[in-house]
């Protein structure tokens, strides 16, 4: 039983390293291969002297080959293992556009602020999609189901994009609440809590935005878990057994129905980074949405490329999370 | 047979249908959300084709524009206003249809053809390759989308074409999970092991039995996939990654919110062209939805929808009907059921599918409810314990327990007797227990429910007793149901069953799914416990050998009613029903084995179509007129014996053989 556990948990680890190993490599390939890099086409340039063009290349490594070195010497002195080397000391090279700024910090603070804005979210939605979509099905067909199923639909036709311009216009107009940035321009505090209030002034249209986007996604998946648990025969045997309905609801409906919805938000969460990159360059918030789309204005390859890179390998490790949860909710899984 | 059986079968309410079910377009219509959708998405493509007639304006024409021009509120001369650049918002509009659909459109192709192919192919060849493949998906399916969108067009240039098919090669996943799981399912099917059996070639199998099961499923995917080609086009549009020589509904936004429409108030230039992707991706999601409920129904079955209250209907008649002509000795029966009838809800009215049943159980006495599959057997004690599937309802009759009416007991009253003192050990017990919760935990659970002074450790040390008696050890007692053996998780269910001492346990097809030596071993348990604790039993089987063993008195039914009750020694040596005659004539009789066995011709009536006279009357060798249009009364056949035939009426004695 633990064996068969830990097995399905080391299966699982070894899994995900093998997908951040498949990330990086077509994360690298995809830079190289693809045309417009100004690096590459700056050295072509016929304007350059040619002692400034290989001074380029050996700084930037082009003068080496892709992959696999042949020439005799090392077979690993390639482009594609120094940049493996780099990436396991952290450096992810400079950014283009902020001269000298290396792209791991600017993504660092990037992170942070990005988690600022999608934990809330995803908390918010998560318990809030469980309990309407538990409502809405054990309420089947009444009123109630069919507004949050009207819900989820209009949240789901919404592209986020739009529902944040439709908050932020409304959101300025009524309530006079700052549409962009996490903070103030130029405030000066009087006090820690005059900043805290100033930054969650400015959290609170992308939080909200984002948490409707996710939260119709949410209801609809637990709303059709909870009705395959609900016609599920242990639901009839804990009625006959004479539970009352919250009861069931509480010890027998609700973690069964809560499997599927961890393998679901596992699978959404590239739905998330969606929403949050579409929020970010809506409110300006200075996170790693808005710093990728931020750096495709620029042409900015090292912040695009570092950016991709953080939000895949983040989104493999929750996804490594929630199959870990679901491992520890369903005693099936040791099994497979 | 379970709830879940009750819908596959026959005879049911709701498997009857099967045969003549709906043409697959009937049921679309039906489906008032999908005709709304496609209405709307036919305006989408009318507008996109008929942009050059319909729009004011020409959005790629070059116009000289003033200061004044810029976000003017919408007029006669520009019904939705202008935008950052003066042109005219409608007709941009209506131009950007064009984009949206054929983007959504041809990148929805390249996804189906992509995940479609990877679908079949590792689907059909299971072996390394559809691993493999498998391994590919799992590794697309974590990438976020949109992330590698912008990054490919950023590098690849912002050109119709690249926008297509970066949208199109990266949105095959979902679908080649669905037609590997589907052509997974269907590839073992009989129909593909007898073609490859033939030697049929892969590609024809593909063509010819495979695809055409996997297509219909496809479809609802088809139109997913297509509302999310389009989002993800107006969303690369307004992150500044459109294609800049066209108009688009994303570009629109782009422009207006990056070029101050938002200050300046101008919510025409915002508005609209949110609107308008909202319209075709509403139209194509309300399409998807109703096409998933037409070839990919959900199941329909709720165990919490038809609460206590609403599982019997508002007024009962209780008019109920002679008593039972047999009566066990003197003393009042245990249970008591008097007239029951439950009908079903269905497209046609109500179905009945248990019709004027009574039958009595004494203290300790075990009864065995026998008919065929259909026969109402199920329905009738799901009905008496109020535990019916959603559209079942108990609309007339009584059932006494120990002197009160189940039927009309107040909702706490209901739980309060519920396994305290009549408990029901279920048929497939796969299902009837939690899989994620221990087994030893759901005995206790129905102990601390009814005794909530118990503690803990109390009801768990009793559960554990409760499971050592059942044969299974108390140490399996933590083990979760999906590690035990058919076999012992029905003993399990039998120790569920026995949890709080209860008076009464009816046991639905408890052997059903077991081997023939477990199936005899769960029946000696059952009945040696009900012996040993003085419990009556009602033993609900299609099987007359298990009821022989075991029963004191046997109820047979068919087609809903009650057509012979006797104890089971006249049961067997006199049977007086034909049915009965028939139905113990087809089982193996250890007495004489040279016997020929012999089935019954015809088969059960359907709910829809019940003979007007006597139920069996079209299955009947002995049936005459009236048997074909008078219903028929229960006839008193000897001493506690009844059964509902003519043969029996005194008046027609001697008439017929």
């Amino acid at each position: 039983m633990t064996r068969g556990r830990g097995r399905y948990l080391l299966g699982k680890i070894a899994w995900a390293i093998v997908t951040i190993a498949i990330v990086v490599t077509f994360n690298f390939f995809l830079f190289r291969v693809l045309p417009g890099d100004p690096a590459k086409s700056g050295m072509r340039d016929p304007r350059l002297n040619p002692a400034a063009q290989a001074a380029l290349q050996e700084r930037f490594g082009l003068d080496r080959p892709v992959f696999l070195a042949f020439d005799g010497g090392n077979p690993f002195d390639s482009q594609y293992f120094a940049y493996l080397g780099s990436l396991a000391r952290g450096d992810l090279g400079t950014s283009y556009a902020y001269r000298d700024q290396p792209v791991a910090e600017l993504l660092g603070r990037g992170l942070v602020n990005t988690l600022w804005l999608v934990l809330p979210a995803q908390v918010l939605s998560i318990v809030l999609g469980t309990i309407l979509g538990l409502i809405a099905a054990w309420r089947r067909k009444t009123l109630v189901d069919v507004a949050a199923l009207g819900f989820a639909l209009v949240t789901w036709s919404l592209p986020t994009f739009f529902l944040g311009i439709i908050l932020l216009f409304f959101g300025a107009a009524w309530f006079d609440l700052p549409t962009a940035g996490r903070e103030t321009i130029g405030a000066v505090y009087a006090s820690v809590w005059e900043q805290v209030a100033d930054f969650g002034s400015h959290l609170l249209l992308p939080t909200l935005t984002l948490t409707l986007v996710l939260l119709g996604e949410y209801m609809l998946i637990m709303r059709s878990s909870v009705l395959e648990v609900f016609s599920e025969d242990y639901i009839l045997t804990a009625r006959a057994k004479g539970l009352s309905t919250l009861r069931i609801i509480r010890d027998h409906a609700l973690r069964n129905a809560m499997l599927p919805l961890v393998t679901l938000i596992a699978l959404n969460l590239g739905f998330t980074v969606s929403g949050a990159i579409q929020v970010e360059a809506v409110y300006s918030w200075p996170g790693l949405g808005d710093l990728t789309v931020d750096a495709v204005g620029r042409r900015d390859y090292p912040v695009l490329q570092g950016a991709f890179l953080l939000l895949a390998v983040a989104v493999v490790i929750a996804n490594l999370a929630a199959e870990l949860v679901y491992g520890w909710l369903d005693p099936r899984v040791a099994e497979g | 047979m379970t709830a879940a059986a009750l819908e596959t079968l026959p005879g049911s309410p709701v498997g009857a249908p099967a045969e003549r079910i709906d043409h697959p377009l009937r049921g679309f219509l039906r489906q008032r959300i999908g005709v709304i959708g496609l209405c709307m998405l036919l305006v989408a493509f009318v507008v996109a084709l008929a942009a050059p007639l319909l729009a004011p304006y020409d959005p790629y024409a070059p116009v000289r524009v003033t200061i004044l021009d810029i976000y003017q509120a919408p007029s006669a001369a520009h019904p939705l206003g202008t935008d950052d650049g003066g042109k005219d918002v409608l007709s941009a509009l209506i131009f950007g249809t064009r984009v949206s659909l054929l983007v959504g459109f041809s990148a929805a192709l390249i996804a189906l053809l992509i995940g479609g192919t990877v679908g079949l192919v590792s689907g059909y060849r299971a072996g390394r390759l559809g691993a493999g493949l498998m391994r590919i998906t799992d590794v697309f399916l974590v990438i976020p989308d949109l992330a590698l969108q912008i990054v490919i067009v950023a590098i690849a240039g912002q050109s119709l074409t690249n926008i297509i098919l970066v949208i199109g090669v990266l949105g095959w996943t979902t679908t080649a999970r669905l037609v590997r799981s589907q052509t997974l399912a269907v590839r073992e099917r009989a129909f593909v092991t007898r073609a490859r059996a033939i030697g049929a070639g892969d590609l024809h199998i593909m063509r010819r039995h495979i695809l055409p099961l996997v297509v219909p499923l496809m479809l609802a995917n088809t139109v997913l996939v297509i509302s999310l080609a389009i989002l993800s086009e107006s969303t690369l549009a307004f992150l500044g990654l459109g294609d800049p020589t066209l108009v688009s509904w994303g570009q629109m936004l782009n422009y207006a919110f990056t070029r101050g429409a938002v200050s300046a108030g101008a919510w025409w230039a915002l508005i609209p062209p949110g609107l308008a992707i909202v319209w075709v991706v509403l139209g194509t999601t309300l399409l998807g939805t109703a096409l998933e409920d037409v070839f990919n129904p959900r199941l329909k079955r709720h165990h919490l929808e038809a609460d206590e209250a609403t599982a019997v209907a508002d007024e009962i008649r209780t008019d109920a009907a002679a008593p039972a002509v047999v009566a066990p000795d003197g003393a009042a029966p245990l249970l008591s059921v008097r007239g029951l009838c439950i009908e079903f809800e269905s497209p046609a009215g109500p179905l009945r599918a248990v019709d004027d049943v009574s039958f009595d159980v004494g203290r300790g006495e075990t009864i065995g409810l026998v008919g065929e599959s259909g026969s109402g057997k199920t329905t009738a004690v799901l009905g008496l314990m109020r535990l019916l599937p959603p559209g079942g309802r108990v609309v007339a009759g009584e059932v006494r327990f120990d002197g009160r009416d189940l039927l009309a007991l107040p909702p706490d009253e209901l739980r309060a007797v519920r396994w305290s003192r009549l408990s029901i050990v279920f048929q497939g017990a796969m299902n009837a227990l939690n899989p994620v919760r221990s087994v030893g935990d759901q005995v206790a659970e129905a102990i601390r429910v009814h005794e909530p002074r118990i503690g803990r450790r109390a009801a768990n040390a009793r559960a554990r007793e409760l499971l050592e008696r059942v044969g299974i050890g108390a140490k399996r007692a933590s083990d979760y149901p999906h590690i035990y053996s058919g076999g012992m998780r029905q003993r399990a269910m039998i120790a569920l069953a026995l949890a709080c001492d209860p008076e009464l346990i009816v046991a639905d097809e408890p052997t059903t799914a077991l081997d023939v030596m477990i199936q005899a071993q769960i029946l000696e348990l059952l009945a040696g416990l009900a012996a040993e604790l003085r419990m009556a039993t009602i033993l609900v089987t299609h099987d007359l050998g298990v009821v022989a063993q075991t029963c004191d008195r046997i109820v047979v039914m068919y087609g809903g009613s009650v057509a012979e009750e006797a104890d089971a020694v006249a049961l067997f040596g006199t049977p007086r029903h034909p049915y009965t005659q028939l139905l113990l004539s087809s089982f193996p009789d250890v007495a004489h084995p040279d016997r020929a066995l012999r089935g019954i011709p015809g088969t059960p009536p359907r709910l829809d179509a019940m003979p007007r006279g006597c139920r069996f009357a079209p299955r009947c060798p002995h049936a005459f007129d009236r048997c074909r249009v008078e219903r028929v009364p229960d006839y008193p056949a000897g001493p506690e014996h009844r059964a509902a035939c003519f043969l029996l009426d005194p008046a027609e004695a001697g008439r017929h053989g």
